[in-house]
């Protein structure tokens, strides 16, 4: 009997761990269903496209966040140029920088700069929220948003493919979007310029992207599926 | 002196021009300062800046600004839209997510001034907080502030009856959430008129809002803001006035209704209360009750003369000394008259039980013994009478039977002072009851009218072997002592009695016939002594059940009895078969004022010959004669019904006592 007991109370205490860390570590966007699954409904282009910008709105928040830390614990430097030249990893990245310029754009295209965005942003918020591990003078809660920032851009992108999948598949946008998933695509143009930047730029850059992906989103959303809040 | 004084007056004029001349130095124009900038849709911009000290001279501002990444400089396009001292960037030369350093510099003729430069996102417009010449922080802050709201429109609507309103509006015209390239979230806030405090009301990404819980008839403000996601909020839109409408007319009509009904039921509760207030007042404050004390006058006690109420206490006539009549105190007896073949039931009726038990000595003569001829009536009357004269029921005992609700104690207790009080045998005063007091007693009191004429000592026999058959026993249970005692003093006194002979007495005519005398506790009968009467008259045994009925008083106030039979057939000079039955005690009387006498089965079969009983079973007639005592009518009285009831009285039968046949 203490034999049974005890492997009760181990299985117990294992899914006790396991519920409380898994509340604790990501916040998960809601998964997503192909049609053959079975015992999960199939979500609407509407209702993906909404979660993925409470998604990316949600990333941005927290990048915010972070970027109003650093500059409370780290001065700016008073060298004003070196800001102004600073280059963002993701430059080379050509994005449209107004509403115009944004609408003109095709959608395919708008995807594939949201993806290229959020692929481009995977490894250096990786590296950040280690670097920031290791750091003792952030406290538990950066170090925490910053693994969380790069969950989420994880998630978000995965998100994202989601819903080129569905409109690729209710054929609204063509079928000219590449497949970004596979790390390939990236990693040569990606090298290593974002090591180079320092903390600090990383999350001003990053701060900049994340709207930016927000933005194409909800451009793209109220393009496509206008009935909802648009 | 000449040349002193013009000397003293260029020196005068040099001094005076210094100051004048310091006043005009010229010099490089203060530093200006970007103070803010503001996008209201984020596809343009404006910023603002603050000039310092123009140094004395005209002085412009320009501003420069350069992008991101690149190193051209370009001045502000436009100076005036904006107001003075702005630049006002529109949509072609804005650029979103792209760094601006934007520097201001103020020139005068003497040279110009540069102004610290400032990093400016449009996303994220920062505000300089420039001191001096030292940039201490810059902090980036968001600042996309829109413009209010636009198209502001309440109006009252209803739901249900209850009304309230709806407030839509419009985002500012020039913000683009179609597009969905600005996101803005509204609020709104509602006054009433001439209050200060504003209710606050998120709205979210809607353009409409309901708003509840109204006053009626208020007059209401009604403002709208709006933000983008990462922004100021814009200003109030400017306030828009509804008034709703009264809608508690409805519900003061409801509010009349029930004030008019609640009204009604206070009237009639109060007025309910004004019929019942004596009655209420005893219920509620019972008054207190007063001393009661016969012959205790309280006008005395107030006069104050203790003497006069103290002596008012005292009652002279207690405790008896004179020696009044004991047959005054007695309860009345009864004078049994038998008619022959007939025989005697002892009838009562519940009202005798109930106020007739009082001394018939006060309102009869000595010769009182006096039952109700009939039965029914007389008794009644009896009772009429005795309530009259006031409740002296301790005393009382009936004649011809009293309930079976009578108390024993108080039998007891009359039996005792009969007992006491009875001279002639005081052998029965063991705790018998007395019923024929005079019969022992002096016999002037007892008056018998004889209905048949037999012998006056056959009758006297009779009548003492019907008291003969009194039963002790019956009387056992509520006497002190029973036995034979009693009754060998009653046969013998009985017989002292026949032989004495002194009055006549109504007897049965039948010598054989059942005297059963059912008295109650105060009616004994005394008994003839065995051994004549058998010997002589044949008496039946007294086991035979019947019911002695009184049915009338003769004129000479002698309560005449009248047997009835029940169930027998009564010859003349038989006795009655008596199945072993008697009815000895007293059941009690049913409502038709029928004496209810309780069978007490005994083993002796007496042989009888049917005796004469015309009330076989039936109807009884009065036999009296003669009934002329107050005109009361003889009254038929029913068969009296044989009950086996536990008897709470007892009638003494005289049946009881177990005659030996022959």
């Amino acid at each position: 009997m203490p034999g049974n007991i005890r492997s009760v109370c181990a299985v117990w205490a294992m899914l006790v761990c396991l519920v409380f860390c898994g509340k604790l570590t990501t916040v998960d966007a809601a998964p997503l269903c192909t049609n053959a699954q079975a015992g999960c409904h199939v979500l609407s282009l509407a209702n993906l496209f909404d979660r993925v910008i409470q998604h990316s709105a949600r990333m941005h928040g927290i990048s915010n966040d972070l970027h109003s830390e650093f500059e409370l614990y780290f001065l700016p430097s008073k060298n004003q140029i070196g800001r102004v030249s600073r280059n963002c990893h993701t430059s080379s990245i050509l994005t449209p920088n107004g509403k115009e310029n944004a609408q003109r754009m095709a959608r395919e295209e708008l995807t594939e700069v949201i993806l290229k965005l959020l692929v481009a942003w995977r490894d250096p918020l990786w590296h950040f929220h280690q670097s920031m591990a290791h750091h003792h003078d952030f406290n538990n809660f950066s170090s925490n948003k910053s693994l969380e920032m790069s969950d989420m851009v994880h998630e978000l992108r995965k998100g994202v493919q989601k819903v080129v999948e569905k409109m690729q598949m209710l054929g609204i946008i063509s079928n000219s979007v590449s497949n970004l998933a596979s790390p390939e695509a990236l990693l040569a143009s990606d090298s290593a310029e974002w090591r180079l930047m320092k903390d600090y730029d990383l999350l001003y850059c990053f701060r900049r992207d994340s709207n930016k992906v927000q933005n194409y989103l909800k451009i793209l959303k109220c393009r496509i599926v206008p009935e909802h809040g648009c | 002196m000449m040349k002193k004084f013009r000397e003293v007056i260029l020196l005068l004029l040099l001094l005076s021009f210094v100051p004048h001349a310091e006043g005009t130095r010229y010099s490089l124009p203060g530093k200006p300062a970007l103070t803010r900038c503001r996008s209201p849709e984020k596809e343009t911009f404006t910023c603002w800046w603050e000039p310092g000290s123009d140094g004395g001279l005209p002085t412009t501002y320009a501003l420069y600004y350069r992008k991101e990444n690149s190193e051209t400089v370009y001045e502000c396009p436009d100076y005036h839209t904006a107001g003075k001292n702005s630049c006002f960037f529109n949509k072609n030369d804005t650029s979103i997510w792209v760094n601006y350093n934007i520097t201001v510099v103020a020139s005068n003729a003497l040279g110009s001034t540069f102004s610290d430069p400032v990093d400016i996102d449009v996303v994220y417009i920062g505000e300089g907080d420039v001191e001096g010449e030292v940039v201490l922080l810059l902090i980036i802050q968001p600042d996309v502030k829109p413009n209010p709201p636009e198209k502001v429109a309440v109006t009252v609507m209803e739901d249900k009856g209850w009304p309230f309103l709806r407030v839509s509006w419009e985002p500012p015209h020039k913000a683009d959430t179609r597009s969905g390239w600005i996101t803005l979230i509204y609020e709104l806030r509602v006054k009433l008129e001439g209050e200060n405090e504003w209710e606050m009301h998120l709205a979210g990404q809607q353009k409409m809002f309901n708003i509840f819980s109204l006053r009626s008839g208020g007059r209401y403000l009604v403002q709208v803001r709006c933000k983008p996601d990462h922004g100021f909020w814009s200003e109030w839109s400017s306030a828009s006035h509804i008034k709703v409408p009264d809608y508690f007319h409805r519900e003061r009509s409801v509010w009349i209704l029930i004030t008019v009904f609640f009204a009604f039921i206070f009237l009639i509760v109060s007025w309910c209360i004004h019929i019942n207030s004596h009655s209420l007042k005893h219920c509620i404050l019972p008054p207190v009750p007063g001393p009661k004390i016969r012959g205790f006058d309280k006008q005395l006690l107030k006069n104050g003369k203790s003497e006069d109420i103290f002596s008012a206490l005292v009652v002279s006539d207690f405790p008896p000394t004179s020696s009044s009549n004991y047959e005054d105190l007695l309860v009345e007896y009864l004078e049994v008259y038998i008619p022959e073949e007939q025989e005697l039931i002892l009838e009562e009726s519940k009202d005798l039980h109930d106020g007739c038990l009082k001394p018939k000595g006060s309102t009869f003569d000595s010769d009182s013994g006096r039952g109700s001829c009939d039965s029914h009536t007389l008794l009644m009357d009896k009772c009429g009478e005795a309530k009259d004269d006031g409740r002296q029921t301790d005393q009382d005992g009936s004649q011809t039977g009293s309930e079976a609700q009578r108390q024993q104690a108080a039998w007891e207790q009359e039996a005792l002072t009969y007992a006491h009080e009875d001279m002639i045998s005081p052998d029965m005063s063991s705790g018998r009851v007395k019923t024929w007091p005079s019969v022992f007693s002096p016999l002037p009191q007892y008056s018998l009218s004889p209905l048949s004429q037999p012998s006056s000592l056959e009758t006297a026999k009779q009548h003492c072997l019907s008291d003969s058959l009194f039963p002790p026993s019956s009387l056992s249970s509520y006497l002190t002592q029973p036995g034979q005692s009693t009754k060998e003093a009653l046969r013998s006194s009985c017989s002292d009695f026949c032989s004495s002979n002194k009055q006549p007495l109504l007897l049965h005519p039948q010598p054989d016939a059942r005297h059963q005398l059912q008295a109650r506790s105060d009616v004994s009968i005394s008994s003839i002594s065995h051994k004549e009467a058998p010997a002589g008259l044949q008496l039946p045994t007294v086991r035979s059940t019947e019911y002695v009925e009184v049915h009338t008083v003769n004129e000479e106030d002698m309560v005449l009895l009248h047997p009835v039979p029940v169930g027998h057939s009564h010859g003349k000079g038989c006795l009655q078969t008596h199945q072993g039955e008697d009815y000895s005690k007293v059941n009690g009387v049913d409502k038709n004022n029928v004496l209810l006498l309780q069978r007490e089965v005994m083993e002796e079969q007496v042989d009888m010959c049917p005796c004469e009983n015309k009330d076989a079973n039936g109807a009884t007639e009065s036999y009296c004669t003669s009934s002329a005592q107050k005109s009361i009518p003889c009254i038929h009285t029913a068969l009296p019904v044989q009950e086996e009831k536990a008897v709470n009285g007892y009638v003494d039968t005289a049946t009881m006592f177990p005659l030996p046949i022959h």
